[in-house]
């Protein structure tokens, strides 16, 4: 088909071009041509216009054919099942997070997750004003030891945590974190929301979607435990929520799902902690901006008004009979 | 050669005593509107003049304000103009505002800017050295006889000349930070010729208030902000 | 038609007056569309913030 379409379009080059070359043979002869002759040069005017763009799409389209698919290094399977979207509320447009969520899903963290998994870009000041009270944050930051600066002996000493800290890692480092989990590195939670494809849904769908057992016929390696949405199926951290795990102390119920969404939120706030302010100063740009077109469309109509109604007035020419312009042309024969 | 320059500015004077009738009458002509008159200066006839009858003005009555009277409408564009310009001004505020903002102390430094050190841990004669800022600060419990002894030095006559009252918010407490104000060493506590502060770089000697008493350096040493927010705690900063 | 002319009168004859009237109103503005858009942004998002919830936890160590 590709063939025949580069053979049309060629031909109709050619039609175009002999039609082209005895339109300039004729001028001369003959000034007006029939109407006949005139329609049949119109159809074939437009067949070198549609003949080159059909044989250009058909060109990119057969490169494309050849060379243009994705390839994947690894099947569906091993990517990971795609997560579902969920109807996150946080995520709406104009909603900021749920504060009670974030609070809930900070305990989720403190009590299940921090076992493993760092939160270390987190200080405890920004904690304050989010998830709890400034006194609630001190104590909780005092619980925690730091290193001092180097005193007068140079030795580090230990004093307890402030407010300007950092939230405690589980692990001294990542080779320490290595080895206590079997060789697998729990990562840092901090930015985990937007360093996932898929987000929040990727890691609720992870921390809810672990099967009773492997289906018959997934191989499971030997300390690795199944989760169809994890890349690879076979995932080092085996299932942590479970029913009541936790006591909410809000007196919500704390299932599976609810502790899930919950630390999720809270993940996302602490990848993103500017997202309530985002949100609403992008409503107010667009809201300024909206009105500020609005007002240069009326001052655009305002200033060109002249313009616009102005009216020209023609008078027809006044001819002399004696002569014409073209008379005093230098070259009378045309 | 002088022959052609000779041409060329013969032909030149031709030129201009040649063309200058013709625009000058071309301008009356715009001026007008006398079709006899370029007719009869003029080699060229135009065919686009027209046949020299007054020229009908067009009626603009549909764009014409129905109302009548001019204020109204004035004041209207005039506001549109006036709310458009208070707007733009307000997001090229906004605008500035934030790139200023930006240059701002980040929240992680603001957080560290403040120590609050426990007044209690410090027995009276003691110092304290902590750091703030990367800056040590000294925090010195001073005792009767010391407090006493700074309030009578005559501070008039001294190089950096300041009352020990200028110098601390509560008499006991003295908060100063410790830099010699000469090179920047840190000097050295109940050291000294006066009882207070030796720098052993150079050889400064400060007062048990931190001022210079002899040495090299030109300045008592620097007082920083800080308060006492409640009973037994100082936040510096 | 008496209001107007007054208005042009006192605001906009002058080219300068124009411009102080132009630079205190967009003040005025700001002021308004803040606390305007602000106010709007807590209804939509009533319950949700940590000013919304933070009197259960404020409260607490009082009662202890």
């Amino acid at each position: 088909m590709l063939v025949r379409s580069a053979l049309r379009s060629a031909r109709s080059v050619g039609a175009a071009a002999r039609n082209a070359a005895s339109k300039t043979a004729s001028r001369p002869a003959s000034t007006s041509s029939s109407a006949a002759e005139e329609a049949a040069a119109s159809w074939k005017t437009t067949a070198l216009p549609a003949g080159a763009t059909v044989f250009a799409i058909g060109s990119v389209a057969w490169y494309f054919h050849l060379y243009g698919r994705n390839v994947d290094a690894m099947t569906p399977a091993e990517e990971g099942l795609h997560p579902a979207q969920y109807p996150w509320e946080h995520q709406k447009w104009h909603k900021t997070f749920d504060h009670g969520a974030l609070r809930r899903g900070f305990q989720v963290y403190r009590e299940v997750c921090a076992s493993c998994h760092s939160l270390a870009r987190i200080p405890y000041r920004s904690l304050v004003g989010n998830i709890m009270t400034v006194d609630e944050a001190k104590a909780m930051a005092e619980e925690n030891e730091y290193d001092t600066e180097p005193n007068d002996e140079g030795e580090i000493e230990k004093r307890p945590g402030k407010l300007s800290d950092y939230l405690p890692s589980p692990y001294k480092n990542d080779e320490a974190a290595r080895a206590g989990n079997n060789g697998a590195l729990p990562p840092d939670l901090s930015l985990m929301i937007k360093a996932r494809h898929g987000g929040a849904n990727y890691v609720f769908s992870l921390l809810t979607g672990y099967p009773e057992e492997p289906p018959a016929g997934a191989a499971v390696p030997e300390g690795l435990n199944f989760n169809p949405y994890f890349p690879g199926t076979g995932i080092a951290m085996a299932r942590v929520l479970y029913d009541d795990l936790v006591e909410y102390d809000d007196g919500t119920k704390a299932t599976t799902s609810q502790m899930a969404k919950d630390v999720v939120e809270f993940l996302h706030w602490s990848a993103e902690p500017e997202m309530d302010e985002r949100k609403k100063m992008g409503w107010k740009v667009l809201a300024v901006t909206s009105v500020l077109f609005a007002l240069s469309v009326w001052v655009k109509r305002y200033k060109w008004s002249p313009i616009k109604t102005r009216k020209l007035v023609y008078q027809p020419p006044y001819s002399p009979p004696q002569s014409s312009i073209l008379s005093k042309l230098p070259n009378k024969k045309l | 050669m002088p022959a052609l320059a000779h041409t060329t500015r013969a032909i030149a004077r031709s030129w201009t005593a040649h063309q200058l009738p013709v625009a000058r009458a071309s301008c009356a002509a715009l001026q007008t509107r006398s079709l006899s008159e370029v007719s009869s200066t003029s080699s060229f006839d135009s065919p686009f003049k027209g046949d020299g009858k007054s020229t009908k003005i067009p009626s603009f009555a549909a764009y014409r304000n129905k109302a009548g009277g001019e204020t109204g409408p004035r004041v209207f564009s005039y506001f549109m103009v006036g709310t458009m310009g208070a707007l733009a001004s307000l997001g090229a505020k906004a605008t500035v505002q934030d790139f200023l903002v930006n240059m701002a102390a980040s929240a992680d430094v603001l957080a560290q800017a403040k120590v609050e050190v426990d007044l209690a841990a410090i027995p009276e004669g003691k110092n304290v050295i902590i750091k703030w800022r990367g800056k040590p600060v000294f925090i010195r419990h001073r005792t009767e006889s010391e407090i006493k002894e700074a309030e009578d030095t005559k501070w008039e006559s001294l190089r950096d000349p300041q009352p020990d009252s200028d110098r601390r918010q509560k008499p006991e407490w003295l908060v100063m930070v410790g830099v010699c104000t000469h090179l920047g060493c840190v000097p050295i506590g109940e050291a000294g010729d006066f009882g207070g502060w030796f720098c052993p770089c150079h050889g400064s000697h400060y007062d048990i208030s931190g001022r210079i008493r002899k040495g090299p350096a030109p300045l008592n040493l620097e007082v920083p902000a800080y308060d006492f927010p409640e009973e037994g705690t100082v936040v510096i900063g | 038609m008496a209001i107007s002319s007054t208005l042009y009168n006192i605001f906009l004859r002058r080219n300068t007056t124009m411009l102080a009237t132009v630079f205190v109103s967009a003040f005025g503005l700001q002021l308004a569309f803040d606390s305007g858009s602000e106010k709007i942004w807590n209804t939509i998002n009533k319950g949700r913030q940590w000013k919304d919830i933070k009197q259960r936890y404020m409260e607490k160590p009082e009662e202890e």
